[in-house]
């Protein structure tokens, strides 16, 4: 009985094992044709990815790709990371904008480059497996925040900028008669709101992330880090005591000291903000135009109109531009020939005009190249929702200099983290902006400092 | 391994402190002590090269700062120590009658009929899932820490201790001079009364005890940069309160319920009930229910009384006060349990006696069921530490993400928030570890003086 017991165990064993190795076998026999196309969204996001990648599988089917879909940057990072020192990393990699200079010092096991330019590697063809290149159609802003040294080195893909919210009925019921344009227009706008009888708590709100004061650093024209942005060379040296950043802070806290700016109280909150115009607390809203379409929705429904207007500047220095924020697919060094055409034939094919202006609708960001534009112009989308054309024009606007196409930068996340913590303690524990952003100065340089020593050379 | 000026004093010094521990050891143990220091000083002198050989002796190199020197002594006497240790506990257990049998902690303690090696094999699945997911782990949280290196891309620089001495800035504080002087006062009273008065004795050293404690703590806060100070002040903060709160709550419930009324049943499993939710949980539930513009906390509030709710997460000691508060009811529930369970435990009879000799309530909770609980305290400080320590975590990432201005950065949530830094986050969390392997020899010789098992 006993002996029976052990052999239909081991049997049971000897089978399984039998059968992963089998499994994995014929993962291997899939072969070459597999593009792995890795990115970090996982919502309905991951969904629209997954149904272009079928479309072009039917287009190609000598090519299937596979669309896997992480958590966060982060957790997409450590995957990479784990791939990269096992030999085998993805096809193709969505890494986002303030992770560029990563991408770019970013190496295989062998301390080989990790990712090859995508418009070398294109190489001047007009089209790439019958997929026609449309890298060279990109809007201008996103072309300049990903090219460096002359070189366009990703694909963007999901590409927004700021904007700003307006309640209309608020607004109308205080006789603000326009939407703020610069920040003294919205303490003025704002000291009208809350007069009313009915107020709502706070007037304007948007979220304490170190994307906010960097755009309004672009708009005055100011610069983050030396080396033109460290676009003409690796950035050494921050700049976080800039009069163009503290303007900005001082600003904010001027509002937050009067009760006009609502900090729902949390570092790189974009919900709380968002919440808080859906459900009538504050009468402005400043937040990315990714969440256009959702914030006209959360207006629908709670009886309130929903003016979306350009992020304010200061009106008191010339306008310069504003950034692009989002992400970027960066094309793996070292796959074979096919393989890499075919993944660059995927860039090309995920961003045409017609799928660029079905992802513009799916999600709210800027239709990414000129002729996706134009399309949405043709199909009359704009007559519908002429809220979606303000981020296109907005960054239409820009002047082109290395301010306004936005600061590259090592250890960017950390960077940021600094930012904010500062600007929450000037908020909340009432710091002085001048002392504490030098000493937010010291740390971020630090950081910067750390990790030029690791991989400046 | 260079060897630098500093360190051959060093290693005299450690050799002869290996030596007086193996002999005062095996005197103890009554046996000739020349031979324990014999046995002990050679680890003594081996132990610091488990840490100077990996950091190749960096921080003793001619120009280092003396931090880097002050941590270089610590991490050289922290390999001795571990050294001297296992020496000390093998050696003697080896070198008295029954060899080493006396490692077992019982005298009934029996051996498998096969011998060592079929133990061993028997053992060995769980010795390779400890060393694949724990002593790895260590080990290269060990060499990261010296390293400096970023998640994502992983080229590496070793750096000597500087992770740690970035944490690090001694300054002497008068928070920590007050009660350094008071010790030194009250130890010196106890001294004089050593041959006196019993029961003002026993109360200078419980003064003295409570005041060494609060040098430690204090002492240890002092070692500390402004940055990582904060983070440490706030780590003793939020586990203190959750665990003398959560128990003393969980007590006062189970006090409640274990009473005869009727349908106690259903309290009981109602109240139980939050220990089923994750911390994350816990932390999301409390951030819809105090959000100040929607919650329902602030509605209540603000409709009960005149007043505005005040925002926790712009204040730090609400916010503090707020996840001790999340914290206390998640755990509440697991503490009321044991609780209930430990005082159906309590003798009816000792309490009746006590009732007849004309013990009121209060006396009778104080001298009969304190003492009888304290098996299952001491079990509960151990949770609810390990909880306070490593779980709060999950909690305050939903409901603060640290701030407002990091008053609620605890250590374990530093570690998580220096993610893009792997070796930062490496030295931070082998900090957390000294903290706790700090409180844990607290708990077993302060409470395991006190936990009575009966008989």
């Amino acid at each position: 009985m006993r002996l029976k017991r052990t052999v239909t165990a081991a049997a049971v064993a000897l089978s399984l094992l039998a059968t992963s190795v089998a499994c994995s076998k014929s993962d291997d026999a899939k072969g070459d044709g597999q593009i792995d196309v890795w990115i970090a969204f996982t919502d309905y996001r991951l969904d629209w990815a997954k149904q272009r990648a079928d479309e072009f599988h039917q287009k190609h089917p000598k090519y299937t790709v596979n669309i896997q879909g992480y958590d966060s940057y982060e957790v997409l990072f450590d995957a990479v990371t784990g791939a990269v020192q096992k030999g085998s990393p993805p096809s193709i990699v969505q890494y986002f904008e303030a992770a560029t200079q990563d991408a770019r010092d970013a190496v295989d096991k062998d301390g080989q480059p990790l990712f090859v330019s995508v418009e070398k590697a294109i190489n001047g063809r007009a089209d790439v497996l019958g997929e026609p290149v449309v890298l060279n159609d990109v809007v201008d802003a996103a072309r300049n925040y990903y090219t460096v040294n002359g070189e366009f080195t990703s694909m963007p893909w999901n590409t927004s900028t700021t904007l700003f919210y307006a309640n209309k009925n608020l607004a109308t019921k205080a006789k603000v008669d326009k939407v703020p344009q610069t920040w003294a227009e919205i303490k003025e706008a704002c000291g009208k709101i809350m007069k009313l009888a009915d107020h709502p708590k706070h007037c304007v709100s948007w979220p304490n992330h170190g994307w906010f004061p960097e755009q309004a650093v672009a708009e005055q024209g100011g610069l983050i880090a030396d080396n033109d942005n460290g676009r003409s060379a690796r950035a050494k040296k921050l700049n976080l005591t800039s009069p163009e950043l503290l303007n900005f802070v001082k600003f904010q806290k001027g509002l937050y000291d009067s009760g006009d700016y609502y900090y729902s109280g949390k570092q790189n909150d974009w919900d709380g903000p968002k919440n808080a115009f859906a459900a009538q607390e504050v009468a402005f809203l400043m937040t990315s135009a990714g969440d256009a379409t959702a914030i006209v929705k959360d207006g629908q429904t709670g009886g309130f109109g929903v003016d979306v207007a350009r992020m304010p500047y200061n009106g008191d220095v010339p306008y310069a531009g504003n950034l692009i924020g989002g992400a970027t697919l960066w094309l793996t060094a070292g796959q074979e020939k096919g393989k890499e055409d075919a993944s660059l034939a995927f860039m090309q094919f995920l961003n045409n005009p017609t799928n660029a202006a079905s992802w513009h609708k799916t999600t709210g960001y800027v239709p990414i190249t000129k002729a996706a534009g134009a399309q949405l112009e043709t199909e009359g989308w704009y007559k519908d929702h002429p809220y979606a054309k303000v981020a296109t024009e907005q960054l239409a606007l820009t002047n082109g200099s290395p301010a306004a196409t936005g600061v590259l930068l090592g250890s960017f996340v950390s960077i940021r983290a600094v930012v904010t913590q500062a600007i929450e303690d000037v908020l909340v524990s009432g710091a002085d902006p001048d002392k504490r952003f030098a000493e937010a100065q010291l740390a971020a340089q630090k950081l910067l400092d750390d990790y030029n020593s690791l991989y400046g050379g | 391994m260079p060897i630098y000026p500093l360190m051959p004093p060093l290693f005299a010094a450690v050799t002869l402190i290996g030596a007086l521990v193996g002999w005062a050891v095996w005197r103890n143990a009554g046996l000739p002590g020349r031979r324990g220091a014999f046995v002990v000083a050679p680890a003594a002198l081996l132990g610091p090269l488990l840490t100077m050989v990996p950091l190749g002796s960096c921080t003793f190199e001619p120009g280092r700062t003396g931090l880097d020197v002050g941590v270089g002594v610590v991490a050289f006497c922290a390999g001795s120590a571990v050294l001297v240790a296992a020496a000390a506990w093998i050696g003697r257990a080896l070198s008295m009658p029954g060899g080493a049998a006396n490692l077992d902690d019982r005298a009934d303690a029996s051996t498998f009929r096969g011998g060592a090696p079929v133990s061993l094999l028997l053992l060995l699945p769980t010795l390779v899932v400890l060393a694949v997911f724990l002593y790895w782990p260590l080990a290269e949280t060990l060499r990261l820490s010296a390293q400096r290196t970023r998640r994502g891309n992983p080229i590496e620089r070793f750096i000597c201790v500087d992770n740690y001495t970035a944490l690090l800035g001694p300054s002497l504080e008068w928070w920590f001079v007050v009660p350094l002087v008071a010790l030194v006062v009250v130890a010196a009273v106890a001294w004089m009364l050593r041959n006196g008065d019993l029961s003002r004795l026993r109360l200078t050293r419980r003064v003295r005890g409570w005041l060494l404690g609060a040098v430690l703590v204090t002492g240890a806060a002092s070692l500390f940069g402004a940055t990582y100070r904060s983070v440490f002040t706030t780590t003793m903060i939020l586990s203190g309160g959750t665990v003398l709160i959560g128990l003393a709550a969980g007590l006062g419930i189970a006090l409640l319920v274990s009473q005869p009324i009727k349908g106690r049943a259903v309290y009981r499993t109602l109240l139980i009930w939050p220990f089923a939710i994750s911390p994350p949980i816990a932390g999301i539930l409390f951030f819809v229910m105090f959000d100040p513009l929607t919650g329902i906390a602030g509605h209540l509030f603000e409709a009960l009384t005149p007043w505005q709710m005040p925002n926790y997460r712009t204040d730090p000691v609400l916010a503090r006060g707020l996840v001790i508060v999340a914290s206390v009811w998640k755990t509440l529930g697991f503490t009321i349990l044991f609780y209930i369970a430990g005082l159906q435990n309590v003798s009816k009879n000792m309490l009746e006696a006590a009732r007849l000799d004309g013990a009121n309530a209060w006396q009778r909770l104080r001298h009969f069921i304190l003492p009888a609980l304290t098996p299952i305290t001491f079990f509960l400080v151990v949770t609810n530490v390990t909880y306070a320590f490593f779980e709060i975590f999950g909690t305050i990432d939903y409901l603060t993400k640290g701030g407002p201005s990091g008053a609620t950065v605890d250590a374990m949530t530093s570690v998580v928030l220096a993610q893009e830094w792997t070796g930062d986050g490496a030295a931070r969390s082998l900090i957390l570890f000294a903290m706790v392997l700090a409180v844990t020899a607290w708990q077993f010789r302060v409470t395991g003086r006190r936990v009575h098992y009966g008989q």
